[in-house]
């Protein structure tokens, strides 16, 4: 019971890790949170989902362009929402990504209706026994890959030229200029990463619970944002830890506490952080 | 007809509290605040609560309902406001869909049913059950409201917050103690909105916890950009606009988050002060540069 909880914890903290990378990256180079995370997440959900109902693709190509089109989102919401807002009172950007998120889940709501959408899935998964723990090779798979993505994405920010670059803009953008980095590529980069990132977890998160609709990004985003803050916002393993840490607490708490209460163990845990310890968990530790 | 305009006065009236409430703490202190609805909500119930089951008289109602907004504002502003502005937003965002989900789920607030029979107010024996007494009671709380903020804002302690505002680090600088004011007009914004809501609850004699969701929270946000953050005299113009508008325009009821989103965005790029600009109780915004 508790091992099973445990692994379903898992399950959506890998996704609220992969949301919570978003956040961090973009809050890390620009200092400030994308409020329309979660509507970038359902976005990536609803392209793959209407993909495969389609019936003319495979699931691999579903997934990248559920991915894809989360990126293509940021891109636009960057470009719309964010760059002509540079420099000004940091309430400014922050409210128009607020607009941007209500907008996007009102468009939504208007495109696809109301209803969950089943996810018209080409697999089938089963329960196998590990170590007498029965396992669902679904969570597995989900699990296995967020793992990937996020394994990636620490390899690409450490190792890579345009890595490191984003790295340079988030420490210092004016002197990242001086050395000859395009700040503004570098920005549009992080949000197409972390988008795609959202993308992924919008997907995974579709199948998982087998339900794609317009809000459901609204508590996942919320949630990812306290994974960030947990793990101290601009930190990317932070990010990750958080985002784990917070899914296992909010199975937990569901389990032995109280289901009806699922969704405010998050914010508990997001106040409780903020009160005690607002540079986050891994604080101290290098950043990046 | 004339019955409907009374109606629409009302709501507007109600709004314009709760905008000038919310625009303390934007245009103010430079704070967003995205569960502005769970203050309304908590004002709401609270008196209703008391009302209903203890049958308390309206202005102890309104007294305790007013205290618990207050209260509540206190202990979230507390932990945030010495922190980031982006934290309250997701804080007050996380604290908006908790209050939606206790009042859903507990037994006292009815679920998601709400609770009926909300009695009118009486004060000093006269009661304000009609249309038109009611709307001077609504006059005249928020003429108390437009009194009290503006006396604020044009006190020494309006232009600390002022300096919060523009710039926190040279406000501490010249001494003000910037988490004590951000805190104490985070409170003071919540019982208004509290006030509001008592309002509202009192009128309709009916709630339940749909009136108080996110909706309303990004309605009231709506309204303090359109009329200019900063600007009392904006947030009057831009409640009235934001309740009469969708009442006109009931076609096009499906767009209308789509056209607030929308509207947030455009406003912000095109337009970031809004229609009344900062300047306040002033109608330079149509004068020539």
């Amino acid at each position: 019971m508790f091992l099973q909880q445990l692994l379903n914890g898992l399950t959506t903290g890998s996704a609220y890790a992969l949301i919570a990378l978003g956040y961090t990256m973009i809050y890390g180079i620009l200092g400030l949170i994308n409020f329309a995370q979660g509507e970038i997440y359902m976005c990536g959900a609803f392209v793959a989902v209407l993909l495969l109902a389609s019936g003319q693709v495979s699931f691999y190509l579903a997934f990248a362009a559920g991915m894809a089109a989360a990126a293509l989102l940021g891109l636009a919401l960057e470009r719309i929402a964010f760059r002509p807002l540079r420099g000004t009172h940091p309430l400014v950007p922050l409210i128009s990504a607020i607009g941007a998120s209500i907008f996007l889940q009102s468009l939504a709501l208007l495109l696809f209706g109301p209803n969950d959408r089943a996810f018209p899935m080409q697999f089938t998964f089963q329960t196998i026994s590990l170590a007498g723990l029965p396992v669902s090779t679904l969570q597995g798979a989900i699990l296995g890959a967020a793992l990937l993505f996020m394994a990636l994405l620490v390899a690409f920010v450490r190792y890579t030229r345009y890595g490191k670059a984003i790295v340079a803009c988030a420490l210092d953008r004016d002197t990242a200029r001086l050395m000859g980095i395009n700040v503004d590529r570098m920005v549009a980069l992080t949000f197409l990463i972390g988008s795609a990132l959202s993308g992924a977890a919008g997907v995974m998160m579709a199948i998982y619970y087998n339900a794609t609709y317009p809000r459901m990004g609204l508590l996942p985003g919320l949630k990812a944002f306290s994974a960030a803050i947990l793990g101290g916002v601009g930190n990317i393993p932070g990010a990750i830890l958080g985002g784990l840490v917070l899914g296992i607490a909010e199975s937990l708490g569901a389990a032995y506490i109280s289901s009806g209460y699922k969704d405010a163990v998050a914010f508990v845990i997001l106040i409780l952080v903020l009160l005690l310890r607002p540079q986050g968990i891994l604080a101290g530790w290098q950043r990046h | 007809m004339a019955a409907y305009f009374l109606h629409l006065a009302i709501l507007a009236g109600i709004y314009i509290i709760l905008t000038i409430s919310l625009n303390l703490i934007i245009g103010y202190a430079g704070q967003v605040s995205l569960g502005h609805a769970a203050f309304y909500g908590i004002g709401a119930y609270t008196s209703a609560l008391v009302s209903v089951y203890w049958h308390f008289p309206f202005p102890l109602a309104l007294t305790a309902a007013v205290l618990t907004t207050a209260v509540c504002g206190l202990a979230l502003g507390l932990p945030t406001l010495r922190l980031r502005e982006d934290y309250l937003a997701i804080v007050t965002l996380g604290f908006g869909v908790i209050v939606d989900m206790v009042a859903l789920n507990l037994e006292i607030t009815g679920g998601p049913d709400g609770i009926v029979g909300i009695p009118a107010p009486i004060i000093l024996g006269l009661s304000f059950r009609s249309q038109p007494r009611y709307l001077g009671l609504v006059v005249l709380c928020v003429l108390s409201v437009l009194g009290l903020t503006y006396r604020l804002v044009q006190s020494y302690h309006g232009r600390a917050l002022r300096a919060i505002r523009d710039h926190e680090v040279t406000a501490q600088v010249m001494g003000i103690n910037t988490p004590a004011y951000k805190i104490a007009v985070f409170t003071l914004a919540a019982a208004l909105a509290g006030l509001a809501g008592v309002l509202y609850a009192h009128y309709i004699s009916f709630i339940n916890p749909e009136s108080f969701g996110l909706h309303t929270s990004i309605l009231a946000l709506c309204m303090v950009v359109l009329g200019g953050m900063g600007s009392l005299a904006g947030s009057i113009v831009g409640a009235l606009i934001l309740s009469v508008l969708p009442e006109l325009l009931r076609r096009f009821h499906a767009y209308q988050d789509l056209l607030y989103g929308a509207l947030l965005v455009g406003l912000l790029i095109w337009r970031p002060e809004g229609i009344m600009g900062r300047g306040n109780m002033s109608l330079k915004f149509l004068q020539k540069e």
